[in-house]
């Protein structure tokens, strides 16, 4: 119970009725939903990092993708949370009830493999970020284990994101205004937007899958439904949950662009092709802070990783523990739920030691992390698709026919780009 | 004993030993402490047939063989009390009424019993998850060489709740007796596990009564989801049954119109006690107090007093304080239920009442409700206005609520911290 409005104002009889606790949060609620912290989680470190890559490589080239990218993330998100709506179950827990418990297996397997990734490139952020400040990557390690530790524990990560979010959206406005500083060329970021072009080389499919990978994540479609299911969103509320849904998409896209546009304005344009560190993908905010450009970087590097590891740790362990049957939630204690929390001390325990190797490249790891995620992605889409269009399941909720074509349209864009990409990388 | 996931795939022969198909599935009838198998579905080259038992001669892991030469290829049609061990149970959620927890099914266990093969458990352990991935030998060779048990659970079948969404596909209604045993606050740590078809199928088979009490058992947040979630005359009849103060936290809560739609439903006094709480602010005696306690006029003797309370048989959650108030409602003493019984029955109540009892008012801060009744060891307090008419009573109970931190209620808080309402 929060203290009551007035305090000892109120002494006088009767009082003013109670208002409900959702009355009150009503406003917040609105703004804050599943669609939205999980935008925001998608601009994570590995997104960030991703994100300038591209740019910095691939000037305005591989903005149409980011778009395409968006209006995809948009049909997953959508049709996971129309999942968690209908059936009030989480992605694996569907998966193992409809294919059984190998094909189950199947797929917490691959979100483990690719959430472990994640969970790394979370990681490899915070060092790259405290690499800014000369902190060591042993250190900095150690101190991402004691952050995500404390998130997990505390409970109150619920407060916490707000701030991460709210740092998140300074950096990104600065990311906006740098791009504008910077004087790039408008016109051709426009039409890069819209028309699709590209060299399809290798490190031009890998830059593409990379930045699929980062925006559209098994995490992020095992969150979504998870999410709606725990917020016990009913049926009725879906067209609120699309709206949601929409505007955490837009936020992550225009965000994306903007970073994109910033470094080929600046990086790409002086010809820094290749971003090895952080220093480097932080001179993109030198248009706007100048001379703090790295501590800006760094700031909203490390906002970024922290709310990433307050979310993809959980939804992973979470996501592992459905399909199995498992206690799950940080509402059990750790005898009793021992896998859940076994998996949060293997994903931070394997992630810290990962950090250890000598002379990791960290913006290296982060990219690859988000290529990984790409590659595993469409089986994960699989799933999700045949389960959306499962009347039995989904009953009226279930996906029509021109969503199950956008639906399928992605998934198999996913197939033919992985595959492009393993063909391009064996033939050298 | 035999298990499922070791018959399912396994070839069907006939008379002569010829294979016909494979195991597809099995059909028991529940309804019985242990449901007995009533057909078997095949898989052949063409299509799927279906079996009944009559002309099934055994099964076991090495495949079935069959009574008859001759396949009689009906079309299957389930009745209404039968299940399909793999499409209904299998990898499913069930509740084990025994362990109070939802879990899922990863194997189930058939055996002979009374004549017949019958579906006698479940399997919700490790040992029977790693078998259904064909691992479990080498699982079981690793554990014995460590020393541990191999993870065997078992929940036999008369303590397993199968729920809506497994049956539901059958229309069959589930009774849920096992569930309506539980203690409230272990219903409650169930049904706030389960997914909303399932609770809502879970709740219309349990009485208002037992509903009631669960959902006192609930987080707020809980409270109000679970009870939205019902048609709103059965959330007035459930509203009904708890007690006034419960009752008031929890419509506080809701939105505005569904505030006054449920209100509208609820029986007058019902409603009226509800409302008069609503009007407290939250943190004071008032927002805490109930309204169902026991008052007599002070001219009452023992006896005339006890008689009284069996004609009234009070459903107050606390009837071990009798309040005596005037002719005006106003306090004037309580007596304890030991008072009133070691009393001589012609005793007149003021005589052995304590005069001016410890009391608070409406208005009072719950802290202060709460000290008083540490340091006075009370099991309840009574409320009073400025003028000293009884409004109500604080049980102690509810007073630990404000010393205890927010949230110690919640057996399962949400999964992610931040996706509370």
């Amino acid at each position: 119970m929060t203290a009551a409005p007035g305090g000892a104002a109120v002494r006088q009889v009767p009082g003013p009725p109670r208002f409900g606790r959702r009355a009150r949060f009503a406003a917040v609620l609105a703004v804050l939903g599943p669609g939205i912290v999980s935008g925001f989680a998608d601009n994570d470190a590995g997104g960030i990092t991703t994100y300038s890559i591209a740019g910095a490589k691939f000037g305005y080239d591989l903005l149409w993708v980011i778009l395409v990218t968006q209006l995809a993330l948009f049909v997953t998100q959508e049709i996971g949370a129309r999942m968690g709506l209908a059936t009030g179950q989480g992605l694996t827990g569907l998966i193992r009830e409809r294919f059984g418990v190998r094909w189950a297996t199947l797929a917490a397997l691959t979100m483990l493999v690719a959430n472990l990734g994640c969970i790394v490139s979370e990681f490899a952020g915070i060092g790259a970020a405290l690499s800014l400040f000369g902190v060591p990557v042993p250190v900095s390690a150690l101190l991402a284990a004691v952050a995500v530790i404390t998130l997990i524990s505390v409970g109150s990560f619920g407060r916490v994101q707000y701030v991460f979010v709210a740092i998140g959206l300074l950096v990104s406005a600065a990311y906006v205004v740098s791009a504008a500083l910077a004087q790039p060329d408008w016109s051709l970021a426009a039409t890069s937007l819209v028309i699709p072009h590209g060299t399809f080389s290798g490190a031009y499919m890998l830059a593409v899958v990379g930045t699929v990978g980062t925006t559209i994540t098994p995490w992020g479609q095992g969150f979504i439904q998870a999410y709606v299911v725990d917020k016990r969103l009913r049926p009725e509320e879906l067209a609120a949950e699309r709206l949601d849904v929409l505007i955490g998409v837009l936020i992550t896209n225009v965000v994306a662009a903007f970073i994109v546009i910033a470094c080929a304005a600046t990086l790409f344009a002086t010809g820094q092709t290749d971003i090895t560190d952080a220093a480097q993908a932080a001179q993109a905010l030198g248009p706007i802070a100048g001379p703090t450009a790295s501590t800006l970087f760094a700031i909203g590097l490390l906002a970024a990783s922290l709310l990433g590891l307050g979310v993809v740790p959980l939804a992973s362990a979470y996501t592992a523990c459905e399909a199995f049957g498992w206690e799950q939630g940080v509402g059990w204690r750790v005898r009793e739920a021992p896998a859940f929390y076994g998996l949060l001390a293997f994903f931070i325990g394997f992630a810290a030691l990962f950090m250890l190797i000598p002379g990791l490249p960290l913006i290296q790891v982060m990219f690859s992390a988000q290529v990984l995620n790409g590659l595993l992605l469409p089986v994960i889409l699989v799933f999700v698709m045949l389960l959306a269009g499962d009347k039995r399941l989904m009953g009226n909720l279930a996906s029509g026919r021109i969503n199950l074509a956008l639906g399928w349209g992605v998934t198999a864009l996913l197939v033919v780009m992985s595959l492009v990409l393993v063909v391009t990388a064996f033939s050298g | 004993m035999i298990h499922l996931s070791q018959v399912i795939g396994q070839p069907v022969r006939d008379q002569n030993g010829e294979a016909i198909g494979k195991v597809a599935d099995l059909i028991v009838a529940v309804g019985e402490r242990y449901p007995p198998v009533t057909g078997l579905v095949i898989n052949t080259d063409r299509r799927q047939i279906f079996l009944p038992w009559s002309s099934v001669a055994a099964v076991d892991v090495s495949g079935a063989t069959l009574s008859t030469s001759q396949l009689d290829i009906t079309k299957f049609s389930q009745r209404p009390n039968e299940i399909l061990l793999k499409l209904d149970l299998l990898d499913k959620q069930i509740v084990d009424i025994d362990g109070r927890r939802v879990v899922r099914v990863n194997d189930v266990s058939l055996d002979e019993v009374e004549g017949s093969l019958r579906l006698v458990a479940v399997d919700v352990g490790t040992a029977g998850l790693l078998r259904r991935l064909g691992i479990e030998r080498p699982y079981r060779r690793i554990a014995r060489g460590l020393g541990r048990s191999a993870g065997e659970r078992y929940i036999d079948w008369e303590d397993v709740d199968p729920l809506e969404s497994t049956i539901a596909a059958v229309k069959l209604r589930v009774p849920h007796a096992g569930l309506a045993e539980l203690h409230p606050a272990d219903l409650a740590t169930i049904i706030d596990q389960l997914t909303p078809r399932d609770r809502a199928g879970v709740l219309a088979s349990l009485d208002d009564e037992a509903v009631a009490d669960a959902i006192e058992e609930l987080e707020p947040d809980s409270q109000v989801d679970v009870l939205e979630e019902l048609q709103p005359d059965r959330a007035a009849d459930i509203l009904e049954e708890m007690s006034p103060d419960d009752a008031a936290d929890l419509v506080a809560d809701l939105s505005d119109t569904t505030r006054a739609e449920i209100l509208a439903l609820m029986e007058k006094t019902e409603a009226d006690e509800v409302k008069e709480l609503l009007g407290y602010p939250e943190e004071t005696a008032g927002g805490i107090m109930t309204t169902e306690y026991i008052a007599v006029p002070a001219n009452l003797t023992a006896a005339e007093t006890i008689d009284k309370l069996r004609a009234l048989e009070p459903s107050a959650e606390t009837i071990y304080y009798v309040y005596v108030v005037d002719d005006d409602e106003r306090l004037v003493g309580v007596l304890s239920l030991r008072d009133l019984i070691v009393a001589k029955p012609e005793t007149q109540i003021n005589e052995v009442m304590i005069d001016e009892p410890v009391a608070v008012g409406v208005l009072d801060h719950q802290r202060e409700v709460a000290n008083l009744v540490a340091r006075y060891n009370l099991l309840a307090v009574p409320v009073v206005d400025e003028s000293g008419r009884l409004e109500g009573i604080v049980t102690v109970d509810d007073t630990l609520d404000s010393l205890l931190p927010a949230g110690w209620k919640s057996h399962l808080p949400r999964r992610f911290p931040g996706s509370g309402r």
